[in-house]
């Protein structure tokens, strides 16, 4: 503790010392060792100093390439905004930067120091994350959620009088409204964010990384955070903001970063840049131009009116007719999972109504949307679709009761016919239908759930991602399965990220943003371009 | 779930090219839970036969058993509870509260024996409402809310019999512990076809299964159109009635309308029902492996009366028991997931390959 209490000193008379941390078992760090280095390295003037460098960052998992090459770095004094689209490899690279993994290949550096893998020396070498929803302890004082994990004090007790009046003096600067002596659970939400900023602030980062902090902020919120953010700023911070909102990287960075596929696209100074070049940065990629074969399409199945939801949705209307595919595009956190939630029941809605074939369906009702003819294959299949116990058998007729079931007595003849009719139609891979369906793959577990499904033989199927951490070969093959589905004249509403799917796929396109539909686009109308910016902007 | 539709040769031990036990009807686990327990019963039995000239008598065989049923009676009950991934703290509560009804209602009040046995089994469906109800609608932790029920059935059971024991009971509970059925006592018949309906209704059912995957995953349960609250509100009720039909077994064992018996019963019961291979996590075990668990802490018992451990060494000893059962089953348990996760790694990247 001595060595650690001593490089603190040092870095308060601004002499940059490498450290070699080591997380305890019990949480305690240590200093392993701390080289003295000196970073009064010429540069050329007028340019702010660089404080984190990354070179040449790879970063693998099983089946993906999250970072493919990517050179990045984020300069004293300066806001530099990280673009992309869902999945372009933003998270990775915030997460590699705080710490939380390793390179495969390339390095990160702050003031010339080589970043470990480990949160506690990202933080001590000074870069601290502020993540998309807060991470404070809601019973603690917002003082010891300041403090937390570097109580003031010795032998474990901790001195509340110097706790105080670090935080207070780390409050004062972003958040002189709050009273440390608050509990943290009881800030708005944009409150508990000012005082993640506090909780950075006072260990004297150097860089700042803010994962979509706007999210769940209101306007004015968002205000004084931009203000706190310029007085950062002329502090001399480094600040790395992630936001799909292009107004707010207009209104607040000096730099625009944009990744893609993994890869860097590009990093241009904001003044260089207008809107329809970031988006143009953002989508690139050529579109391919799948086949899509018009199909007859029929009347009106389901019609969803004016339905509201207090702070998650926002007056939402469409309908969904018979053969046809509506695909639902938006970013993540624009509602759209949340509207699928009102319409199967799983959530209420505080106003407005779901019809199907012209009939209301009672709200917070699954089985009330089941039986009027609603499918949903959710998002999350392992948590929200399957029992990871049971096997792939009664996972596939989980709740057909009236289908496998006599007198209330199960028949395990009808159940293997279900099973073995839909395995056969969806070609699911596993060597029987009494294996565990925890031990299938991502892709074959999809068609499990699509499976129950389609034995029930739904008006209208909501799709909710279908093809996440799904293989390409599985992916392809649930693409066609939908076309079957339509082509059979089943009313299909396709919620996906992925723009060359919804692009592929869909007869109309609703693009959501902040809970409402910003947009409903012909297929003729539908390209990147126009969804990218229905779901940024407007 | 009966072991004798599953062959040993289903059991495939690891790298023989298939996956491990998850064919027949039962899994690889669960096999393994009952043959592990059956082993350390028969085990344990062999060792009591040396060490006491008593044991491997008929007459402490069927003694055994026949104190094995109280207990086994109302883990039924607490199985259903546990499948859903809940708990039932207010079985022994119940269970005196039926007791003292079941004989009370006799003699002070002067109804028929009938209506006593009646109002009892009642007294325990409705109890068990209450817990499903503050479990679901109130969404009160199921640990809280049948401590709060089990400190008030108690309490009830006190005040009505003016806390001691009331007697004597009807012929109807005398006749039940006197009679057998084929030589065998009633009451361990009677615990046998409850234990099989129980097993029939879970294996086989609609509702069982319903059970099965409320406890596996909620969510999922309710996302494929179950309606999870009035499965978690029935199996409370299914305890409850389970608890008050272990009273009556208990009257007709004491011959008295126990208020004072059973104190501490409903963690004996939770301990066998997790011996005997009941997740607490829900949504895994089955009724014959939980009752290999109540038969082995019986034996325990009975073997601490027989070595004559000092009486306040007894709960030591038993307490041990349990922890060690319960220490050997997580290892294997986790042992044998460990193997089968390395297993289909293996039939995954077999797979790729072959791809």
């Amino acid at each position: 503790m001595g060595a650690l209490r001593e490089w603190h000193a040092r870095r308060r008379r601004n002499i940059h010392v490498a450290v070699f941390v080591r997380s305890g078992r019990d949480g305690e760090r240590s200093v392993v060792s701390a080289v003295e280095t000196s970073f009064d390295a010429a540069r050329p003037a007028g340019t702010p100093r660089q404080i984190l460098l990354a070179r040449g960052v790879t970063k693998g998992f099983p089946g993906v390439l999250a970072l493919d090459n990517v050179d990045f770095d984020v300069r004293a004094g300066e806001v530099t905004a990280l673009l992309g689209e869902n999945g372009a490899g933003k998270s990775t690279l915030i997460k590699l930067m705080a710490g939380f993994y390793t390179p495969d290949r390339g390095e990160i550096t702050v003031d010339g120091v080589a970043l470990q893998a480990d949160p506690a020396s990202a933080h001590l070498i000074g870069v601290a994350t502020i993540h998309q929803d807060a991470h404070l302890v809601p019973a603690m004082s917002v003082g010891e959620n300041i403090m937390l994990g570097r109580w003031p004090g010795r032998y474990g007790w901790v001195s509340r009088k110097a706790q105080r009046e670090r935080a207070r003096a780390a409050v004062a600067r972003v958040a002189p409204h709050l009273n440390i002596s608050t509990p943290a659970g009881r800030l708005s939400p944009a409150d508990q964010q000012l005082i993640e900023i506090a909780r950075a602030i006072s260990e004297d980062s150097k860089v700042l990384i803010m994962d979509e902090p706007t999210t769940s902020l209101s306007p004015p919120e968002i205000d004084r955070l931009f203000r706190v953010v310029d007085d950062l700023k002329a502090n001399g911070l480094g600040i790395v903001f992630v936001s799909h909102w292009l107004e707010e990287v207009f209104a607040i960075a000096d730099r625009v970063t944009v990744l893609r596929d993994g890869r860097l696209v590009g990093t241009e100074a904001i003044a260089d840049l207008d809107h329809d070049k970031v988006i143009r940065m953002m989508v690139g990629r050529e579109v391919r131009e799948a086949e899509h074969k018009p199909r007859p399409i029929g009347d009106v199945v389901m019609r969803v009116s004016n339905l509201s939801r207090d702070g998650v949705l926002d007056d939402i209307s469409f309908d969904v007719r018979a053969g046809e595919i509506v695909g639902m595009s938006g970013l993540v956190g624009a509602g759209r999972s949340e509207l699928a939630a009102c319409i199967f029941g799983i959530d209420p809605y505080d106003s407005g109504a779901v019809e199907v074939a012209g009939q209301p369906i009672r709200t917070n009702d699954p089985k009330a949307a089941i039986d009027a003819g609603i499918g949903l294959v959710p998002e999350d299949r392992r948590r929200q679709a399957l029992v990871g116990l049971m096997s792939v058998r009664s996972n596939m007729t989980l709740g057909l009761f009236d289908q496998t079931t006599g007198y209330g007595f199960l028949s395990s003849q009808k159940e293997e016919e279900i099973a073995a009719r839909e395995m056969k139609s969806l070609a699911v891979k596993a060597a029987s239908s009494k294996v565990r369906v925890s031990t299938l793959s991502g892709g074959n577990q999809q068609k499990v759930v699509l499976g129950r499904w389609l034995a029930r033989r739904p008006k209208v199927l909501i799709l909710d991602e279908p093809t996440k951490g799904i293989d390409v070969g599985a992916k392809s093959e649930i693409s066609d399965l939908i076309v079957r589905l339509a082509e059979g004249g089943m009313a299909i509403l396709l919620i996906s990220s992925e723009l060359p799917e919804i692009l592929s796929l869909s007869d109309r396109v609703l693009v959501m943003r902040s809970g409402r539909i910003s947009a409903k686009l012909t297929r003729a109308e539908a390209t990147s371009e126009t969804i990218m910016s229905y779901a940024t902007t407007g | 779930m009966t072991l004798e539709n599953t062959q040993m040769s289903d059991i495939a031990p690891a790298g023989h090219g298939k996956l491990p036990g998850l064919r027949g009807r039962i899994s690889f686990i669960d096999l393994m839970q009952s043959v592990g327990l059956l082993a350390v019963i028969l085990l344990g039995g062999a060792i009591m036969s040396v060490l006491s000239p008593v044991f491997a008598t008929m007459r402490n065989i069927e003694n055994v058993l026949q104190s094995a049923t109280i207990i086994a009676v109302v883990a039924i009950g607490q199985t259903f509870v546990i499948l859903v991934a809940g708990i039932d703290l207010s079985v022994a509560s119940v269970l005196v509260l039926s007791s003292v009804l079941s004989v009370g209602l006799v003699q002070f009040q002067g109804l028929s024996p009938e209506i006593g046995v009646l109002v009892a089994l009642l007294a325990g469906l409705g109890i068990g409402l209450v817990n499903g109800l503050a479990v679901t609608k109130l969404r009160i932790p199921a640990l809280i809310a049948t401590l709060a029920t089990m400190t008030i059935g108690r309490g009830l059971a006190y005040i009505y019999s003016g806390g001691t024991n009331i007697a004597p009971v009807p012929r109807f509970f005398v006749d039940l512990q006197a009679a057998r059925i084929l030589g065998i006592p009633a009451v361990i018949v009677l615990t046998l076809a409850l234990a099989l309906i129980a097993q029939i209704v879970l294996s086989r059912t609609s509702f069982g299964r319903s059970i099965y995957a409320t406890g596996g995953n909620p969510l999922a349960a309710r996302l494929a159109g179950i309606k999870t609250e009035r499965v978690i509100i029935i199996a409370f009720m299914i305890s409850g009635l389970m608890s008050a039909i272990g009273g009556l077994l208990i009257t007709a064992r004491f011959e008295a309308g126990a208020a004072t018996a059973a104190q501490g019963l409903e963690l004996a019961v939770i301990a066998a029902v997790v011996i005997g291979g009941v997740s607490l996590f829900g949504g895994e075990g089955n009724i014959g492996s939980m009752l290999l668990g109540v038969l082995l802490l019986g034996l325990v018992q009975n073997a601490v009366n027989l070595l004559n451990v000092p009486p306040n060494w007894d709960s030591v000893v038993s307490g041990l028991v349990i922890a060690a059962a319960a220490a050997l089953d997580v290892y294997r348990r986790s042992y044998l997931e460990a193997g089968m996760r390395k297993k289909v790694i293996a039939t995954k990247s077999k797979q790729a390959s072959k791809a």
